[in-house]
């Protein structure tokens, strides 16, 4: 039971961190917030979808087109809720990007239907079983395409060019306006980086999920949570802590009760923002004077 | 004077003109109210074409009250209590129906109960099986219903259960919603009587992507048959979890699996899953089953029973515009409180679709349907058969 049980917790943690990580690329590099993370998740499954399922398309073209969609999106946010408002130094783009949220959720309704439909997978049929704890194949490759491209950020991040520049926009914008880097394109590419994730995960978890408008809310508030305890400026950080909230949330359903499961995740979040705001993996913020 | 003849002749052929519509006696309207928008919407389709094939065959024998036809009035609920209740009104005080069918939700359906009993109109609902809507406390009281209750429904899974799969261990899986709470009410008092207690009880809310853990701690706690109360959507997830943790055990459902794309959703693993019905289209059909697949195939296209989507909404409400036919004919009036009087008294037998009702209500029972009534239906290659 054990191992049934972490083996599934540790497959959901890495989606919530994927998708995490998303919250924390448009923070590094603009302080603002994709509320609609979890919208996102929704938007790649439904793409993937109705280009693979309904249209027929090959696989590998419907996950081209989904990333592409992905990632339109993301700017698509960035332009119309965010950047209006951040220049204007308002917080507005945080209701402006949940707005957005709920327009696409809509459009999903209309266009595809309310019913959940199913995304056909040869690795989401029949369980295998490691350990004794059955598992299906595509709940393994969860965490290995998490974690590939998790590493796959960081690479970009520390050894490409344009990964620098977007590394120094989160280090000190300013600076890096006056150096030369464009720092409203940076913004632009951290959101549509950030929806390519997000997308991922809806490309990844509609086998198992099902597909249908509301799939992703939940997702994308858990790994709200999950990017609050590994800290918002801390990738490293938010990778641990999505595997251990889909750990954690996995045994308090399994060993103390299913209806306990939500309580405890949030409670650990308003726990983290009371005792340690900046997270797990966060540096404690120097108090400028 | 041949001027004024010709006069005279033309007032009188416009007068018999302008009289014609008049000697054709006011048809008698009858409302739907049900969602036939939204994620519900097939629910809606379905029950509407179950009445207006009733309509339509009650007309062309001549329609009611001395040649007044049958007219159906449909108005959208959304799913949501307030419209409900909006439109209730609506179709009593401005379209004056003699009475209202009603849909899939239950809220709706409970919001709505009060607003018949103050018009004094009967409704009938199709659908909604929550138990208060037609035990509700009312005197007279004006909400019948030809569908599923839940109570009675948990009766007839606990015996089933019981007695089919001579299962002892039950475990219960229920949704965190009102409905699922209705129904461990039900379950636990039904297996009471037969002195078992469930093993477990465990939840799920919507959209909950993984259903192990709930399924463990049944398996944990030695349950040997599962009592499902889901939707679609989760119920599948409920399948495919199962398969994962490789427990093989008997699900005994609700209808709530009915709806939705389960089959799509669960593939194989569908196959064996039992839930209830109030009617199937599949296998030997009565008459009334020969003319309803006919009409629906004439009029709405539907190829075969396979095609018949949401079945039990097309079935009941078929039978429930006849019995509302019958009792308007008894009453010889479309007054909302004579035809509810004519309802709880009926006096003729109607050989319907989904049985023979003799006396379908009474001043304590307004339910046309109990667990007697009720059959149990498998999944079967994506198809849902009766179990033999």
């Amino acid at each position: 039971m054990l191992v049934q049980l972490a083996v599934s917790g540790l497959a959901l943690g890495s989606m919530y961190g994927l998708v995490a990580l998303g919250y924390h690329m448009t923070w590094a590099t603009s302080r603002t917030l994709n509320f609609s993370q979890g919208h996102v998740v929704m938007v790649g499954a439904v793409v993937a979808y109705a280009a693979h399922v309904a249209g027929g398309w090959p696989l590998a073209a419907a996950v081209a087109v989904t990333l592409l969609a992905a990632a339109a999106f993301g700017l698509v946010v960035e332009r119309i809720a965010v950047r209006p408002f951040f220049r204007a130094g308002s917080p507005v783009w945080l209701l402006a990007t949940i707005a957005l949220g709920i327009i696409v959720e809509n459009v999903a309704m209309l266009a595809f239907g309310k019913d959940a439909r199913a995304f056909p997978s040869a690795l989401a049929l029949k369980p295998v079983f490691v350990l004794g704890a059955g598992v299906y194949p595509q709940e393994l490759l969860l965490p290995v395409v998490g974690v590939a491209l998790m590493g796959a950020t960081q690479l970009f991040y520390h050894r490409t060019f344009y990964g620098r520049q977007l590394k120094a926009v989160a280090w000190d914008s300013e600076a890096a306006g006056l150096m030369g880097i464009d720092v409203p394109r940076a913004v632009a590419v951290s959101y549509a980086l950030s929806s390519v994730l997000a997308g991922v995960a809806g490309l990844l978890l509609a086998p198992l999920l099902n597909v249908s408008p509301t799939m992703g809310t939940l997702i994308g508030l858990k790994a709200f949570a999950v990017a609050i305890i590994g800290g918002l400026t801390s990738a490293a950080g938010i990778v641990v802590a999505g595997f251990l909230y889909g750990l954690v949330e996995a045994l308090v359903a399994g060993y103390v009760s299913t209806g306990a499961r939500e309580i405890v995740g949030f409670a650990v979040v308003i726990a983290m923002l009371i005792v340690r705001p900046w997270g797990l993996g966060g540096a404690r913020p120097a108090r400028r004077v | 004077m041949r001027r004024g003849l010709l006069t005279l002749l033309v007032i009188v052929a416009l007068a018999a003109l302008a009289g014609a519509p008049t000697a054709q006696p006011a048809p008698i309207k009858v409302g739907l109210a049900a969602a036939v928008s939204g994620g519900s919407a097939a629910s809606g389709e379905a029950i509407k074409r179950g009445l207006q094939i009733a309509i339509d065959e009650v007309n062309a024998r001549g329609g009611l009250l001395g040649g007044r036809k049958l007219e159906l009035v449909v108005r959208d609920d959304e799913g949501n209590p307030q419209k409900g209740v909006t439109i209730a009104r609506e179709l009593v005080e401005r379209e004056r129906v003699a009475a209202v069918f009603g849909g899939l939700h239950t809220t709706v359906a409970l919001a709505q109960v009060p607003v018949w009993h103050e018009l004094a109109t009967p409704y009938v609902g199709t659908w909604a099986a929550g138990t208060n809507i037609t035990r509700n406390g009312k005197k007279p009281n004006f909400v019948f219903r030809v569908s599923a209750n839940d109570d009675e429904v948990d009766k007839f899974l606990v015996r089933y259960a019981a007695e089919r799969l001579k299962r002892g261990r039950p475990g219960l899986l229920l949704e965190n919603t009102a409905w699922g709470q209705s129904n461990e009410a039900g379950l636990t008092k039904w297996f009471g009587e037969r002195s078992v207690k469930a093993v477990g009880i465990e939840k799920f809310n919507w959209n909950d992507p993984d259903m192990s853990p709930q399924l463990l701690r049944l398996k944990q706690g030695g349950a040997d048959v599962v009592m499902l109360v889901a939707n679609a959507p989760e119920g599948a997830q409920v399948v495919k979890s199962k398969a994962k943790v490789g427990w093989d055990v008997p699900i005994v459902s609700h209808w709530g699996i009915s709806g939705g794309r389960f089959a799509e959703l669960t593939g194989e693993l569908s196959e064996g899953v039992v839930f209830v019905q109030t009617y199937s289209f599949f296998g030997k059909q009565n008459a009334r089953g020969e003319a309803v697949l006919k009409a629906l195939r004439d009029r709405y296209g539907v190829k075969g029973p396979e095609d018949v989507t949401a079945p039990v909404g097309t079935a009941n409400a078929y039978d429930a515009l006849h019995l509302v036919a019958l009792a308007i004919e008894q009453a010889k009036s479309t007054d909302g409180a004579k035809v509810r009087d004519a309802l709880e008294e009926l006096k003729a037998e109607y050989a319907g679709l989904i049985k023979t009702y003799k006396h379908p209500f009474t001043s304590e029972q307004h339910d046309a349907l109990t667990e007697r009534d009720y059959i149990m239906v498998v999944w079967k290659g994506g198809k849902i058969v009766p179990v033999q």
